[in-house]
C-alpha cells in the first residue's frame, strides 16, 4: 500500500543523511521510532499500541502512574491498567565504542549509526514502559546506565549514548563479565558493535548472558565500504585500533574481502544462533527502520 | 679514468630525487585507515614483493641513466701509455709534405701526393714512418708508426692551403720533430721546391738529427702564372704591379672591382712584370672593399685576386681652443694635425667657445689652458667626466696662474726655465705608452722655459726633464682622459714644434685620445691580426667564408688573430668595425725552382751528419681515450630499457586498476 505524505516524510528521516544533520540524539530517536511506528500501522501483528488489554491487581514495586484511579474510585481496590504491547520488560543497549567503530561516511559513521540505532531502540522501549539501560564499552566499560522505567532516566541513557566516543581496541570479556555482575533481571541485551573480532572470544563473552536467561540480540554495523571495498590502486590500509598496516591489491578487495567479510558474518550469525542469540547485520547506508523491525520482530519472537 | 669536468659529477646528487620518489612509492601514497586489518592477511605479501621487485629494477635504471648522465658532463677518458718504439736498423722516415699555396699549381699537389706515396711504401717494411705538413708551420698527420695504411690515409687526408713555406722555417720545426727520434731519421721532402722559398742562410736548411733528406721535386714543367707583386691606391687611382711567370706568351684581363662591382677592366699580353694604372673610382664614404681580379688562362689561381681596403673616411674635426688663431701655436698644431689627413682642425677662440657643442666632439686641444675661464674649465670638467679626451699645452697665460684650470696643478712660483741661458732636455720617457712608441727626437729637444709644477696621485708622468720636472702628464678624469705637456708651442719656450718628433707625437696623441682603430688594412695570408692591442678589448672577427673566427669566451681576451685565407676579414671591436685585406704572398707565385746544384748541396750536407739518438721512443703526452660516446651509447640503451620497464609497469598498474 502506498505510503501517504505524512508516512513518507516520516520515512525520509530515517535515511542516514537525514539523520546525519541532526545533532540531538533525542530527537533522532524520536523521528525514528515515530517513523517506525507510522510504518506499522498499529498492526496488532507486532501488538504494539496503547489499546488496553486487562486489569491486574497493584503489586508493590508496581509504577503508581499507571494505577486506574476509577476503578479505585468505584471498588477501593487498586488495579494496574494494562495496554497490549506492555511488557514489562527491560532492555539493556551496549554500544561498543572502539577505535573500529569510528570506520565510514560521511554522512555517518558506524559509531554514530550505532549510537541512532541504541537510541532509538531505548526511546521505543521506554514508549512501551520498559525500563532501558545502556553500557558503553572498548575493551573496558566506559559508562554505564542502570536499566530503569523512569521517565526521566531515559534522557540519562540518551545522554550516555550521546557521550560515547570511540577510542581503543575491541574486548568483549572484561566488559561483558563487569554487566553481568551487575544485571539482576532478566531482559532484553542488544549488543551493537561490528564484531571485528574473534569469534570465540566474542561468544566468550555474550554466551554467559544467553545462560543467565538475558535475550540477546547482535547488531552488527557495518559501513558499505566494508562490505563492497572498492580501491582503483594498491593501498595501505591501516588497522584503525592496532595501527598495523597492510598493503592491499584492488584485485584482492573487489574479490577475496567481500568472500571473507561474508563468511565472518555468516559465522557469526550462526555462533549467535548457536547460543540462543539472534544476529542483525545492519548496514550503515541503510535506514534505521529496517534494523528496528528486526528488533520488533525479535521482540515479538520472544514473547 | 679520469675526467675533464669532474664538476659536473655534482649532478650524482640528482639521484636522491628517483630514491626518494621511490621510497614514496614503495611506502605507498594512498595509506588509508580501515576498521579492521584481521580479514587482509593472505594478499599482501604477493603485491607488495612482486611490485617492490619491478620498482627496485626500474628504480636501479634510473639511477643509473641520471649517473650515466653526470658522467656524460665530466667527459670521462682513459690516459693510455703511449707504446714504446723500439728502433730498427731502418730507423725513421718521416715525409714531409709542402702544402703552401704554390702547391695548388695544375696537378703539383697530386703528383706531390703520389710522391708522398711512394716514398712511404718504398721504406724498409720494418722502418718507423710519420707524415707531417709543412706550410706556415709544421702539422703532424699521422703518428710515428709501421702501419703503411694508415700514413697512406693520412696523406690523402692532405690539402694544400694559401700560406706560405720558409724551407728554413720547415727544416728548423723538422728539427724539433726528429730529436729523440730512433735513429737515423730520413727526411723525404715532398715539394716544388720554389726558390723564393729558401732562406737567407743555407745553414738553417740542415737540420740536425736528420741523417739523410731525400728531395722529392714536384711540379717539373714549365707552369704559366700571372700575379699581383703589389697594389697601392694613389691620389689618381690605383697603381698595380704584376707579373708573368712562364716563357710562354699570354694574355690576360685585369679587373678593378670596388665594393663587388665591376669599374674598370684592362688587357695585358707578354711576359714579366707589368704595371697598370687604373683611374680613381668614386668611393663610397668610409671603408671600400677593391678587389683586383686576373682573368687568364694560368695554373695557378689562387694568387689571381688582389684585395685591398681603401679608407675614404671623412676628416674628423678636431677644435683648437686658442687665444690667437694666427698664433704659432696655432699654425703648429694644425699643422701636424692635418698632415695624417685624419683631421679637419677648427680652431676656437677660448672665449667664444660654444661649450653646448663639446658634446660632438671625441678630443679636443687647448693651446694654451691658462685661457681657459671658469665657465669653459666647468664645461671641460664635466666632458671629461662624461668620457671626452683632452690635449692640453701651457702658454703665457698659464705662467701667470698659481692654479691651473681642469687639472688643477698648483705652480710654483720658481720656474727653472725663467734663468736666462739654462736649457732643459727630456731625461725620463715611457716608452711603453702608445703615445710615445716614437722615442727618437725627443732628447734633441731643448727647452728653455716650462711650468713647474707636482704630479698628483692620479697623474702618470710620461716624459720627465732633466731636473726631474714633469714634461708630460696623463690622468684620468671620470671617463675620459687629460694629457697635459706644461710648456708653450710658441717656439720661445722649447723647440719642440719644429722638431720632427712633434709630428709623429701629435698624430699618435690623436689617434690614442680619439681611440681610432690602429688595426692595419693589409695582410699577408698567414699573418696575425693582434685584436687585443687594437682596441684594447677584443672582439670579433669574421673570416672570408662569413665563419666567426672566435667563441663567445674568446671574444673578451686579447688574441693573435690567425689570417690564413685570402680576402676581407671583418673585425669587430668595441671602437668600431673595420675591414682588412689578406692576400697570398707574391713569393709563392713565382714557379722559379731552386737550382739542382742548391738541392744536391742540401742533400749533401744533410748526409754529412752523424746519426746520435735514442734506441727507442716514447711519444712525449699519453694518448687520451675519450669514453663519453661509450657513454651515450650506454645512457641510449638504459633508456631504451628504462622506457620498456617503466610501460610494463604502468601496464601492470592499469590491468590492477581494470
Amino acid at each position: 500500500m502506498p505510503l501517504s505524505p505524512s508516512q513518507q516524510t516520516a520515512r525520509d528521516l530515517l535515511r542516514p543523511e537525514v539523520l546525519a544533520g541532526m545533532k540531538n540524539l533525542d530527537l533522532v530517536a524520536r523521528s525514528v521510532v515515530e517513523g517506525v511506528l507510522i510504518g506499522l500501522h498499529r498492526s496488532p501483528r507486532f501488538g504494539f499500541s496503547q489499546e488496553f488489554a486487562e486489569y491486574r491487581a497493584y503489586n508493590e514495586g508496581d509504577d503508581p502512574r499507571f494505577i486506574d484511579w476509577n476503578v479505585f474510585a468505584r471498588t477501593e481496590k487498586t488495579y494496574i491498567k494494562r495496554f497490549l504491547g506492555d511488557t514489562n520488560s527491560h532492555l539493556m543497549v551496549l554500544l561498543d565504542a572502539s577505535a573500529s567503530m569510528n570506520f565510514g561516511g560521511p554522512p555517518l559513521t558506524k559509531l554514530r549509526y550505532a549510537q541512532f540505532l541504541g537510541a532509538s531502540l531505548a526511546f521505543l522501549a521506554a514508549r512501551q514502559h520498559d525500563a532501558v539501560g545502556c553500557m558503553v564499552f572498548d575493551d573496558e566499560v566506559r559508562d554505564y546506565r542502570q536499566p530503569s522505567s523512569r521517565s526521566g532516566k531515559l534522557q540519562g541513557v540518551l545522554h550516555c549514548l550521546d557521550g560515547a566516543t570511540a577510542s581503543t581496541g575491541t574486548s568483549y570479556a572484561k566488559p561483558f563479565e563487569k554487566f553481568r555482575e551487575t544485571v539482576t533481571r532478566r531482559g532484553l541485551v542488544a549488543v551493537i558493535s561490528d564484531f571485528y573480532s574473534d569469534i570465540e572470544s566474542l561468544l566468550a563473552g555474550v554466551r554467559p548472558l544467553a545462560w543467565h536467561g538475558q535475550d540477546v540480540v547482535l547488531f552488527q554495523v557495518l559501513d558499505e565500504a566494508e562490505l563492497d571495498p572498492s580501491f582503483d590502486t594498491n593501498v595501505l590500509l591501516e588497522d584503525m585500533e592496532t595501527g598495523q598496516a597492510v598493503e592491499v591489491a584492488p584485485q584482492f578487495m573487489r574479490e577475496q574481502y567481500p568472500q571473507r567479510i561474508r563468511e565472518h558474518v555468516e559465522a557469526l550469525s550462526k555462533a549467535a544462533a548457536g547460543i540462543g542469540a539472534d544476529h542483525v547485520l545492519v548496514n550503515t547506508s541503510d535506514s534505521l527502520d529496517k534494523a528496528l523491525r528486526n528488533y520488533l520482530l525479535f521482540r515479538q519472537r520472544r514473547k | 679514468m679520469s675526467l675533464l669536468a669532474p664538476l659536473f659529477l655534482l649532478g650524482l646528487a640528482a639521484i636522491a630525487l628517483p630514491l626518494w620518489l621511490h621510497r614514496l612509492q614503495t611506502q605507498s601514497s594512498d595509506r588509508k585507515p580501515f576498521s579492521s586489518a584481521m580479514l587482509l592477511e593472505t594478499a599482501k605479501q604477493q603485491v607488495h614483493v612482486r611490485r617492490k621487485l619491478k620498482y627496485i629494477a626500474l628504480l636501479c635504471l634510473r639511477v643509473l641513466l641520471l649517473a650515466l648522465v653526470a658522467l656524460a658532463f665530466a667527459k670521462p677518458f682513459l690516459e693510455r701509455e703511449p707504446d714504446v718504439v723500439t728502433s730498427t736498423d731502418a730507423g725513421t722516415h718521416i715525409v714531409l709534405v709542402d702544402t703552401s699555396a704554390s702547391m695548388q699549381t695544375a696537378g703539383v699537389f697530386e703528383q706531390a701526393k703520389a710522391e708522398a706515396r711512394r716514398a712511404i711504401s718504398d721504406a724498409p717494411a720494418d722502418a718507423l714512418l710519420q707524415v707531417v705538413a709543412a706550410d706556415r708551420a709544421l702539422r703532424v698527420a699521422s703518428e710515428l708508426g709501421t702501419d703503411k695504411s694508415a700514413h697512406v690515409a693520412a696523406i690523402a687526408a692532405l690539402q694544400a692551403s694559401d700560406l706560405r713555406l720558409d724551407y728554413g722555417e720547415a727544416m728548423t720545426a723538422v728539427e724539433r720533430l726528429s730529436a729523440g727520434l730512433p735513429q737515423p731519421v730520413t727526411l723525404h721532402f715532398v715539394s716544388d721546391f720554389q726558390a723564393s722559398g729558401m732562406p737567407s742562410r743555407f745553414a738553417d736548411l740542415i737540420p740536425a738529427g736528420v741523417s739523410q733528406m731525400l728531395p722529392h721535386v714536384t711540379g717539373t714543367g714549365e707552369p704559366v702564372n700571372w700575379s699581383f707583386e703589389y697594389v697601392r691606391s694613389t691620389a689618381d687611382g690605383m697603381d698595380a704591379g704584376l707579373r708573368a711567370y712562364g716563357d710562354r706568351e699570354r694574355v690576360a684581363d685585369v679587373a678593378l672591382i670596388a665594393n663587388d662591382s665591376v669599374i674598370d677592366t684592362q688587357s695585358l699580353s707578354g711576359t714579366g712584370p707589368h704595371n697598370l694604372q687604373f683611374a680613381a673610382p668614386v668611393y663610397a664614404e668610409g671603408e671600400n672593399r677593391i678587389t683586383l681580379r686576373i682573368t687568364a688562362d694560368d695554373d695557378l689561381a689562387v694568387d689571381n685576386r688582389w684585395f685591398h681596403v681603401i679608407d675614404n673616411e671623412p676628416p674628423m674635426a678636431i677644435p683648437i681652443v686658442t687665444t690667437d688663431v694666427a698664433g704659432l701655436p696655432m699654425i703648429y698644431l694644425s699643422a701636424a694635425l692635418e698632415s695624417s689627413g685624419e683631421y679637419k682642425v677648427e680652431p676656437v677662440v677660448a672665449d667664444d667657445f660654444d661649450v653646448r657643442i663639446l658634446g660632438r666632439y671625441r678630443w679636443l686641444v687647448v693651446d694654451d689652458i691658462g685661457a681657459v675661464g671658469p665657465a669653459l674649465e666647468n664645461a671641460l670638467v664635466a666632458y671629461l667626466e662624461n668620457g671626452g679626451n683632452l690635449l692640453a699645452f701651457a702658454g703665457d697665460r698659464a705662467a701667470g696662474l698659481d692654479r691651473l684650470p681642469v687639472s688643477a696643478h698648483r705652480l710654483d712660483a720658481a720656474s727653472p726655465g725663467l734663468q736666462d741661458g739654462d736649457f732643459l732636455t727630456v731625461s725620463q720617457l715611457d716608452s711603453r705608452h702608445p703615445v710615445l712608441t716614437q722615442t727618437e727626437g725627443w732628447q734633441s729637444v731643448t727647452i728653455s722655459r716650462s711650468l713647474s709644477l707636482q704630479a698628483g696621485a692620479d697623474d702618470q708622468v710620461l716624459m720627465r726633464l732633466s731636473n726631474n720636472e714633469p714634461f708630460l702628464l696623463e690622468r684620468r678624469v671620470g671617463k675620459g682622459r687629460l694629457m697635459l705637456l706644461p710648456a708653450s708651442l710658441d717656439n720661445r719656450w722649447n723647440d719642440l714644434p719644429v722638431r720632427p718628433v712633434f709630428v709623429s707625437f701629435i698624430i699618435e696623441a690623436g689617434r690614442y685620445l680619439s681611440g681610432l682603430s690602429q688595426i692595419e688594412k693589409t695582410y699577408t695570408a698567414g699573418a696575425s691580426l693582434p685584436l687585443g692591442a687594437a682596441s684594447g678589448t677584443s672582439g670579433q672577427v669574421i673570416d672570408p667564408d662569413g665563419n666567426n673566427v672566435l667563441s663567445l669566451a674568446d671574444t673578451t681576451r686579447d688574441q693573435q688573430i690567425k689570417l690564413d685565407k685570402p680576402g676581407f676579414y671583418e673585425v669587430y671591436t668595441s671602437q668600431g668595425q673595420t675591414v682588412v685585406a689578406v692576400n697570398v704572398d707574391p713569393r709563392e707565385s713565382d714557379p722559379l725552382k731552386v737550382s739542382q746544384e742548391t738541392l744536391d748541396r742540401w742533400q749533401a750536407a744533410t748526409a754529412g751528419q752523424t746519426p746520435s739518438g735514442t734506441l727507442t721512443y716514447r711519444a712525449e703526452q699519453t694518448e687520451t681515450v675519450a669514453l663519453w660516446h661509450w657513454v651515450l651509447l650506454i645512457l641510449g640503451l638504459v633508456v631504451i630499457a628504462e622506457s620498456v620497464l617503466g610501460n610494463m609497469h604502468l601496464t601492470a598498474r592499469r590491468m590492477e586498476r581494470a
